[in-house]
């Protein structure tokens, strides 16, 4: 009556059926039977081991139902490379799987294992732009992404533009941020030139103009500039063009306020200015953090170390 | 016990529960006592690849709702050691192999349920056996753990590696140092953590972090300030919080986003007031469960760092929560002074 058991292919299997370490007589009833027999024909070809394309088969048919279930993938690869099967196809397949299943991780470490056997990141780019097309924050993919940077050693093939586009699609993309600071940044721990720095200043600079009240590039313009070795006071003109505390009516940017506090506070005489701030933060511009607010304001009493 | 989501939905009461929320005990207890009951549903057998942490969900939420004994402890017990693998460690459910995930949540189970020489008796030497599967998957160059023998690295094994380890009091198996210095090399220019060099912060990666360095005592490696302020900037104007920055709100990071504070003692900079509004209204006040946000499905999974959360905010009613362990802090206390 299964796919299964009226198959010749399978006709040498005994199915194991499910031990739940107890009797679970509902289990048998209602048990979906599609699944429940394919997992009695897996639990059979992995007590032997059996390497062969009908249980490659068998695994995918599985995975198609229930990818979240990870020690189908390793058994999976396992027949993969036993019985050189074509690692072409099976990306192919995957391809679909992980458009069809955003949340599964396991097809991410499978996909890696594959690719990296196969020698070869041709098509997974192409790859990737599909996937964020639904997702463009997808952290698995993301991941994935940095390691096919490392291991093929992709740091000049595009990775900047592609980050370019993405977030010239959506400047909030903290992940595309994330990945921009990877590429430039996080190669090695080398010092980065003077103009790549002043670049990426620029970048971030000209991203808050458009958007003032995103977190994304303030972050990242305060890392860059932290990571050039120069003081925060040489943002004060910048992110006074979004905030003053002359003008407490016309933030543009809880951000600029809260780096304004962070360098008035290091400013001989700029506590009171920085109190006057950080008040705005906590009664008007970010209530919900007053406390958060409040701390740094009693951080001004103590005596000055670098903040 | 089942991962089966709903039947209920978060929020969808009566209109006078939305205006006047409170805390539902008795039928979150209930939810979960339900959850065993149906094992008629695909959703029960679809989901067996996370059953044994099912369990310590179910277990630890009920422990925090003041039912410790609310579900079977000979049926647990049974069922957890019949997870149990040759090579030391413990599988999702019988006959699936062994994971660093689902042997956390076996040992959280056992040690919740005070039942490590029941353990040892079944399984002679089973708590060195689980020790060296553990020490095992430590990569010992970086200091970063492996999930199983595949290989896969993710800061969620080392922190649930070394949290086994410190519960069966063997943490002297692994290279510690090594820890805090992977840790500190998946520190961020935000301040804040990812789930490997280089990768996006995110909440539930900071909690396997900060977890980290809090098992190994050094706490001292992060640079608190500019992390707990990144992990303020989670919550939202409608009281969650989220994983990353522009991300919607989920209850489930009022674990990860909490614990972290309360580790660095950054708690109280988290608007608890309108937090814990926020997880009253995931809650479903029929049926019971916890939801990721107002009207989706409730699951155990949400149900228990809902109720972990508000654990950590001081909800009365609810037992302490240890903020590094996620269990009962009376507990973790028992165990780790015993
Ligand atoms: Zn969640």
């Amino acid at each position: 009556m299964g796919l299964y058991s009226e198959s010749p292919d399978w006709a040498d299997i005994e199915p194991i059926p499910q031990d739940e370490g107890g009797p679970n007589p509902l289990a048998a009833i209602h048990y979906s039977e599609e699944y429940s027999e394919a997992m009695g024909y897996l639990r059979a070809v992995m007590a032997r081991n059996e390497m062969s394309s009908r249980a490659l088969a068998l695994t995918e048919d599985i995975i198609d139902m229930n990818p979240a279930h990870y020690t189908i993938w390793l058994y999976r690869a396992e027949i993969l490379f036993a019985i050189k099967a074509d690692l072409h196809q099976e990306l192919e397949w995957l391809n679909e799987t992980a458009l069809a299943h955003q949340k599964n991780y396991q097809i991410w470490n499978h996909r890696q294992t594959v690719v990296d056997r196969v020698g070869s990141p041709a098509g997974e780019a192409e790859f990737i732009a599909r996937m964020f097309e639904k997702d463009a924050k997808n952290y698995h993919v993301w991941s994935y992404r940095q390691w096919l940077v490392r291991r093929f050693d992709l740091w000049e093939k595009g990775e900047l533009e592609d980050v370019e586009l993405l977030l010239k699609h959506d400047i909030r993309n903290n992940s595309a941020w994330n990945h921009r600071w990877f590429i430039v940044f996080g190669r090695d721990d080398s010092a980065v030139a003077g103009d790549v720095i002043q670049r990426e200043m620029d970048y971030a600079k000209d991203a808050i103009r458009l958007a003032p009240q995103n977190q994304s590039p303030w972050n990242y313009l305060k890392g860059v500039t932290r990571r050039a070795g120069n003081p925060m006071s040489s943002l004060k003109d910048f992110a006074s063009e979004f905030a003053s505390i002359e003008r407490p009516n016309e933030v543009r940017s809880s951000y600029a306020l809260d780096l304004l506090a962070e360098i008035y506070s290091q400013e001989s005489d700029g506590k009171l200015d920085a109190a006057v701030a950080l008040d705005l933060l906590a009664k008007h511009y970010d209530p919900i953090r007053a406390n958060y607010w409040n701390y740094r304001k009693a951080l001004l009493e103590q005596p000055a170390t670098a903040a | 016990m089942s991962l089966v989501a709903g039947p209920g939905r978060g929020g969808l009461g009566d209109g006078q529960f939305s205006q006047n929320p409170k805390l539902c005990v008795d039928k979150h207890v209930a939810y979960i006592q339900s959850l065993d009951q149906r094992r008629d549903e695909l959703d029960y057998w679809l989901t067996e690849h996370l059953r044994v942490s099912g369990i310590y969900w179910g277990l630890t939420a009920l422990h925090l709702l003041g039912h410790p004994d609310a579900l079977p402890r000979d049926d647990l017990l049974k069922y957890i050691i019949s997870c149990f693998c040759d090579d030391g460690g413990f599988g999702a459910a019988p006959g699936h192999d062994s994971h660093m995930l689902y042997t956390l949540s076996a040992v959280q189970v056992l040690v919740t349920l005070d039942a490590l020489e029941e353990f040892e008796q079944q399984i002679p030497r089973g708590k060195d056996k689980i020790g060296r599967f553990i020490a095992d998957l430590q990569n010992r160059e970086s200091g970063t753990f492996a999930g199983d023998r595949w290989g896969e690295e993710d800061t969620r094994f080392m922190f649930a590696g070394l949290l086994a380890l410190s519960l069966l009091h063997l943490k002297h198996l692994v290279d510690i140092d090594k820890c805090v210095q992977y840790v500190k090399s998946c520190q961020n220019f935000d301040g804040a953590y990812g789930v490997s060099p280089g990768a996006e912060s995110h909440s539930a990666r900071v909690y396997t972090c900060v977890g980290t360095l809090a098992l190994a005592g050094r706490l001292d490696a992060a640079d608190t300030d500019a992390l707990a302020g990144w992990l303020s900037e989670r919550q939202l104007p409608n009281g969650g919080l989220n994983g990353r920055p522009e991300k919607l709100e989920d209850v489930c990071y009022s674990w990860w986003v909490l614990s972290s504070m309360a580790m660095i003692g950054r708690l109280h900079w988290i608007d608890k007031d309108r937090l814990t509004s926020f997880i009253f209204q995931c809650q479903d006040p029929e049926n019971g469960g916890i939801a990721d946000r107002p009207g989706d499905m409730v699951d155990v999974f949400h149900t228990h760092f809902g109720l972990a959360g508000l654990s950590l905010l001081g909800q009365p009613g609810l037992a302490e929560v240890d903020p590094t362990y996620c269990m009962p802090k009376q507990v973790v206390e028992r165990v780790l002074n015993g």
